[in-house]
């Protein structure tokens, strides 16, 4: 074993830090970009603290194999993957147990939003890849997968913004960070359709109270809020881009 | 330095399953003028980039574009037993991952026989050229040695990705860092904080050229691969030797094949030099 | 009814599940939630007419449509079917006469054809008998997302009248996105593609016929 994890004395100091010097309610450095891939229909690529997520739409598209087309609406599926090199220490490749369950929920979650019943007979392929992984891969996965769709032109009611929520000792944490995930007491992702208020992922790990539960909860909603902020933003951007070469006649870009 | 589809959604319509042959009625004749539809050289290779930053937790890395094909390679590092036959040799394995979000054609699964195809060539010429030293990479000759996994991701396929992924795992290669292992006196290893380059000699460069019709192009894009006849990648070192050749498809002449090794001979000091930031042994990836 | 309120500007970007008004009437890619508001369901432009919201699509896929123009390409002859790529989640078929199993086509040709039938759910049918229809030779194949095609055509024509006028070359613009192209030389070809990948890019800025204009003449008039 070349790699060995070493576990911080603390992970919360006298100062209230956190590992990596954060406040309890400060979320870790977040960066979205869209459209970064040409062959595929829509695509993202999100930086969120360490991770690396590279999330990509193909269709709607036909189903293969045929008689898995869906009479009166869309076949969703997703693909979570992490890559051989997204840990120090490699991984196999190839699809474990972690990763189909992610598939699932994470398949629930983007289907929520999604006008399925619009494309009856055709599969809308969505696959995440996290090429570098740093805790919190699932909701940066949804949070890239969401705004792949949009740029895809796929009919939704709305996006989908995910977080998660930790708990070090009796602190409630948000966006728990690489240390917190391997040694904190609970962990709590959420995804949410903000506009609507609508929860379409919850999972949870380890207990909280009744106060610590409402306090995770209206966190992740506030959490989620900001990362719709950042996605409208994400997905606004190239054309605001387009628009001041134009507007601007600066032709250099 | 990336542009999203968006931005470029005019393509000339492609598709890896059925050749057209509309499109290679007019590519030929537009070679018969002298040109190719992107308006290359007919020796000329497309823009290689590499994108700055990290995207992986690997010892090193590159995402790398050849023109609008995107690749990103990792190497992982590990210690573990040599193989019994070359005992005093660090292992090398290499794995090409062709992701379904790379083309509409590719699909999730164990790899197929085209990307293991790419992950051999890659291989072959890595090791042909010794490229990596591996006798460096062991720890106690016949018992421990460095295992290194070379994993290749197409991230967008424009085209010539044997290519894109030697060139990419060549930087990643030349960039990784890795721990330094001692043994105690009892043999068990020691991981120390010291970080220890990869061992690499000069670059290895692989070149891809199809032939449509009589007419040989070097860095075939994706619609001149489906248009092609034929297809052959070489392998050349830093002396300019031939390392490693694969006819993919197709055939071609005796001529046709030498002159294609002077024609990247040549190419291989030109890109050489376009290089020579990126390659320097030991970089850091940030 | 609620008086109407409109939370857009007209030709302003929307995200999906962008408020857009309220009590006004929904139009193309716009739904109503539950509270009545006006949401639109793509990312895409606000068009505001009269009291009418519509999103006018930025991506999108062909879905076909009875009577619909489509540029196919061949992509499987068997037992009496012909199969063709529309650029579409669905491939559509040919079903030619007993008498004339391939209608002289094979695979990887590009056809001119008709939408005869579509139900949603069965194949869409195609079909090449009307005058006008049937193989295309000698030209270009390009892909546009075919949610730019009227862009690409123009009011009454004007936009491709100025493509093909000024270089020179036959284009045909297909509903489901597929443009053939019959350029005069490469350099037309070049300045079309230009000039299409412009379209798509900035087509919700005003003033598009003018910048397309100027465009093919610096580069038509510049040296090859």
């Amino acid at each position: 074993m070349l790699y060995v994890e070493k576990k911080p004395e603390k992970l919360i100091d006298e100062n209230g830090l956190r590992t990596d010097g954060r406040r309890p309610r400060e979320m870790r450095p977040i960066k979205m970009e869209v459209g970064v891939l040409d062959r595929a229909d829509g695509s993202a690529l999100v930086e969120w603290g360490g991770n690396r997520i590279l999330a990509a739409i193909f269709g709607p598209r036909e189903v293969h194999p045929k008689h898995m087309a869906l009479p009166d609406r869309a076949l969703v599926r997703v693909r979570y993957n992490m890559a051989p090199f997204s840990t120090p220490e490699r991984r196999k490749p190839g699809p474990d147990r972690r990763s189909i369950e992610l598939s699932k929920v994470i398949r629930n979650a983007l289907e929520q939003a999604i006008f399925v019943e619009k494309y009856p007979g055709a599969a809308i392929d969505i696959f995440v890849e996290v090429l570098r992984s740093d805790a919190g891969t699932r909701v940066a996965g949804i949070t890239a997968a969401s705004l792949a769709l949009a740029e895809a032109g796929i009919a939704m009611k709305g996006l989908v913004a995910a977080c998660s929520i930790g708990k070090i000792g009796d602190v409630i944490v948000v966006d728990p960070g690489h240390d917190e995930d391997m040694w904190g007491d609970a962990d709590m992702p959420i995804a949410v359709m903000f506009e609507d208020r609508l929860i379409t992922l919850l999972q949870m790990d380890g207990p909280m109270d009744e106060s610590q539960f409402s306090e995770a909860l209206s966190l992740g909603m506030s959490c989620c809020e900001l990362i719709y902020e950042l996605q409208k933003e994400a997905l606004r951007r190239p054309f605001v881009f387009v628009e001041r070469k134009v507007v601007g006649g600066d032709q250099t870009v | 330095m990336l542009r999203g589809r968006l931005w470029e959604g005019i393509k000339l319509y492609e598709e890896e399953s059925i050749g057209s042959s509309l499109m290679k009625e007019y590519m030929l004749k537009e070679l018969k003028n002298g040109r190719r539809i992107d308006g290359r050289a007919f020796h000329e290779i497309r823009r290689v980039e590499i994108r700055p930053g990290s995207y992986t937790k690997s010892c090193g890395e590159a995402w790398l574009s050849l023109g609008g094909t995107k690749v990103l390679v990792g190497v992982s590092a590990d210690i573990g037993e040599p193989f019994p036959d070359t005992p005093e040799k660090g292992v090398m394995v290499s794995n090409v991952e062709l992701l379904p979000l790379a083309s509409p054609s590719f699909e999730p699964g164990p790899p197929d026989e085209n990307s293991i195809e790419l992950a051999r060539i890659v291989d072959r010429a890595l090791r042909s050229s010794k490229y990596v030293d591996l006798d460096r990479l062991a720890i106690a000759p016949g018992k421990l040695v460095y295992l290194l996994f070379l994993d290749m991701y197409v991230l967008d396929h424009k085209g010539n990705l044997a290519d894109a992924l030697t060139l990419a795992t060549v930087v990643a290669l030349a960039r990784s860092k890795i721990p330094k292992v001692s043994l105690s006196s009892d043999g068990t290893p020691i991981v120390m904080d010291e970080q220890i380059p990869v061992p690499v000699s000069d670059p290895v460069i692989n070149f891809t050229f199809v032939r449509i019709g009589d007419y040989i192009l070097l860095d075939p894009s994706l619609e001149e691969e489906i248009a092609s006849d034929a297809m052959i990648t070489m392998a050349i070192d830093g002396q300019g030797r031939v390392c490693s050749i694969q006819l993919r498809r197709g055939f071609f002449r005796d001529v046709e094949i030498k002159k294609m090794y002077e024609i990247a001979r040549e190419k291989r000091k030109e890109l050489m030099s376009s290089l020579e930031g990126v390659l320097k042994v030991g970089q850091e990836t940030t | 009814m609620n008086k109407p309120e409109v939370y857009v500007k007209d030709r302003e970007i929307v995200i999906p599940g962008q408020k857009m008004a309220r009590g006004m009437t929904p139009g193309d890619n716009v739904y109503v939630d539950k509270d009545g508001f006006l949401r639109s369901s793509l990312l895409g432009l606000a068009s505001l007419e009269g009291n009418k919201v519509d999103v006018i699509p930025l991506a999108s896929t062909y879905i076909p449509k009875v009577n619909d123009l489509v540029v196919g390409k061949i992509e499987k002859i068997s037992g009496g079917t012909i199969l063709v790529n529309i650029n579409s989640p669905f491939t559509a078929v040919i079903i030619p006469p007993r008498n004339n199993k391939n209608l002289g086509l094979e695979v990887g040709d590009v056809v001119l054809a008709k939408v005869k039938a579509f139900d949603g759910m069965s194949s869409p049918l195609l079909t090449l008998e009307y005058e006008g229809l049937g193989k295309i030779s000698g030209c270009v194949l390009l892909e546009i997302d075919p949610a730019k095609v009227p862009r690409v055509i123009g009011r009454r024509g004007s936009m491709l009248n100025i493509l093909s006028s000024k270089t020179g070359s036959e284009i045909l613009v297909a509903q489901n996105g597929f443009v053939v192209v019959k350029p005069r030389d490469h350099k037309s070809l070049m300045a079309i593609m230009k000039a299409l990948n412009i379209i798509q890019e900035e087509s919700h800025i005003s003033g598009l016929s003018d910048r397309i204009s100027r465009l093919l003449d610096t580069i038509l008039s510049g040296g090859s």
